[in-house]
């Protein structure tokens, strides 16, 4: 999960971050049903945060149905994971919306050239 | 188990000197917690009366709930220090440490010590007198760790460590958290090294505890605002606009205002924003670092 970015300043929760960002991974594919995930121990030292905050995003993740607890094993992301809910999905491009908008707004940007720069954003991704 | 650690309206003086003011703290089993300071604000003393080591000038230390003062001897079977200084016979390895600890501790366990130093990498054949400042520091939480304890006091760990020291010292401490749930209290300049470690923070000044909170909560409240004013006439003086978020630090820089405030709420910065005469106001989290830098530093609503 090299993919999963932590910032210890922000004022999200760490637990928060590490959960929507497994959820992020697992719908995005980058992580796949029945894929290993590290472990509580290993995360943390990576992260160099308490593994009491890893345990928790793992507790709350399994909770939810995205991983699964296999004893003496280790963690796994489920064989069919919940899709990520419209709500969950809704908050988090309205987060990044809101980043945009800001940074737009403090460029002296007017709307329309920031939706043009969006819409180029769009193309450049959905091609690659 | 008991509560690992609690000073109860802790107060000392050194003649007319006051060190610490009627400090008061807890931390709970398997927090960690980090006592931030200047130098001079008071932790050394604190932590010396954590460990039995001074005599508090009233109030009171307590390790597992019996005094450190009194029964010093019991409280330290269940706890291990990485002192400040680190201190030991300069002729003795750290192998003759461990050995030596052997025969004060039922519990010590020298086939850890031993892995840890490797892990580490300090020779355990050399004498602790020809060890860097680093490498003391590793032995001594080698050391500390010896006896399993239960409770973990780290005076300044990091201090003098170089990179890869720190990286190896945080590693052991976050692995001592996921395999025993240790329980740590820290004190530490290193605020960003321990950022995402520690659960709860306390923020010594002039012997006064400043700040006792959760480091949840202290990130939730803390923000960064930036805005151009055209309130006022200079454009960069600020009013009352800010008063909700009861702000810590202001400084006016040419572009506006610059503020640290310590009340932040996404409902009354929306509000803010629209204020006509703010312009391009933003809100961003800030590091412990900044957190502690407006709290404990010199001014209040100074400018620069």
């Amino acid at each position: 999960m090299s993919s999963l970015r932590i910032d210890p300043s922000s004022a999200t929760p760490i637990w928060s971050q590490i959960e929507d960002g497994v959820r992020r991974l697992v719908a995005s594919g980058a992580l796949k049903p029945g894929a290993a995930v590290p472990s509580v121990r290993d995360l943390a030292k990576d992260l160099r945060i308490n593994p009491a905050t890893v345990a928790k995003a793992y507790q709350r993740l399994t909770d939810g149905g995205v991983l699964t607890v296999r004893r003496g094993e280790g963690t796994y992301v489920a064989e069919a994971p919940p899709a990520m809910s419209k709500a969950e999905r809704a908050r988090i491009l309205k987060e990044a919306a809101g980043r945009f908008a800001d940074l737009a707004s403090t460029l002296g940007v007017a709307r329309e050239e920031a939706e043009d720069a969006l819409r180029a954003a769009w193309k450049k991704g959905a091609n690659s | 188990m008991s509560e690992p650690l609690r000073v109860a309206g802790l107060t000392v003086r050194y003649g007319r000197a006051i060190a610490c003011r009627d400090v008061s703290l807890a931390v709970a089993p398997g927090s960690v917690y980090a006592l931030l300071g200047r130098n001079g604000a008071g932790k050394s003393s604190l932590v010396r009366c954590l460990l039995g080591e001074q005599k508090a000038s009233s109030g009171r230390t307590l390790l597992f709930g019996a005094d450190s003062w009194t029964t010093r001897a019991a409280a330290m079977e269940r706890t291990g220090v990485v002192p400040e200084e680190p201190d030991a016979p300069p002729a003795m390895t750290a192998l003759d440490l461990s050995d030596f600890c052997r025969r004060i501790y039922p519990r010590w366990d020298a086939a850890a010590v031993a892995s840890r130093l490797e892990r580490f990498g300090v020779a355990p054949a050399t004498p602790f007198g020809g060890l860097s400042r680093g490498q003391k520091a590793q032995v001594q939480l080698a050391l500390a760790l010896g006896h399993a304890p239960e409770l973990l006091v780290l005076d300044d760990p990091t201090l003098g460590l170089d990179p890869v020291a720190r990286r190896a010292l945080y590693d052991e401490i976050v692995g001592e958290l996921a395999d025993r749930g240790t329980t740590i209290f820290l004190t530490t300049h290193d605020l960003a090294g321990f950022e995402g470690i520690a659960t709860r923070v306390g923020i010594l000044k002039d012997g006064k505890l400043l700040l006792d909170e959760e480091m949840e909560s202290l990130k939730a409240r803390f923000r960064r605002i930036r805005y151009a004013n055209r309130l006022t006439e200079t454009r960069t003086a600020f009013g009352t606009e800010l008063d909700a978020f009861e702000a810590v630090r202001v400084q006016v820089r040419g572009w506006g205002i610059d503020a640290i405030v310590s009340n932040f709420d996404e409902a009354a910065f929306a509000r803010f924003r629209a204020i006509d005469g703010v312009d391009d106001a933003s809100a961003e989290a800030l590091p412990l670092e900044e957190i502690f830098v407006a709290l404990a530093g010199e001014d209040k609503g100074g400018t620069a």
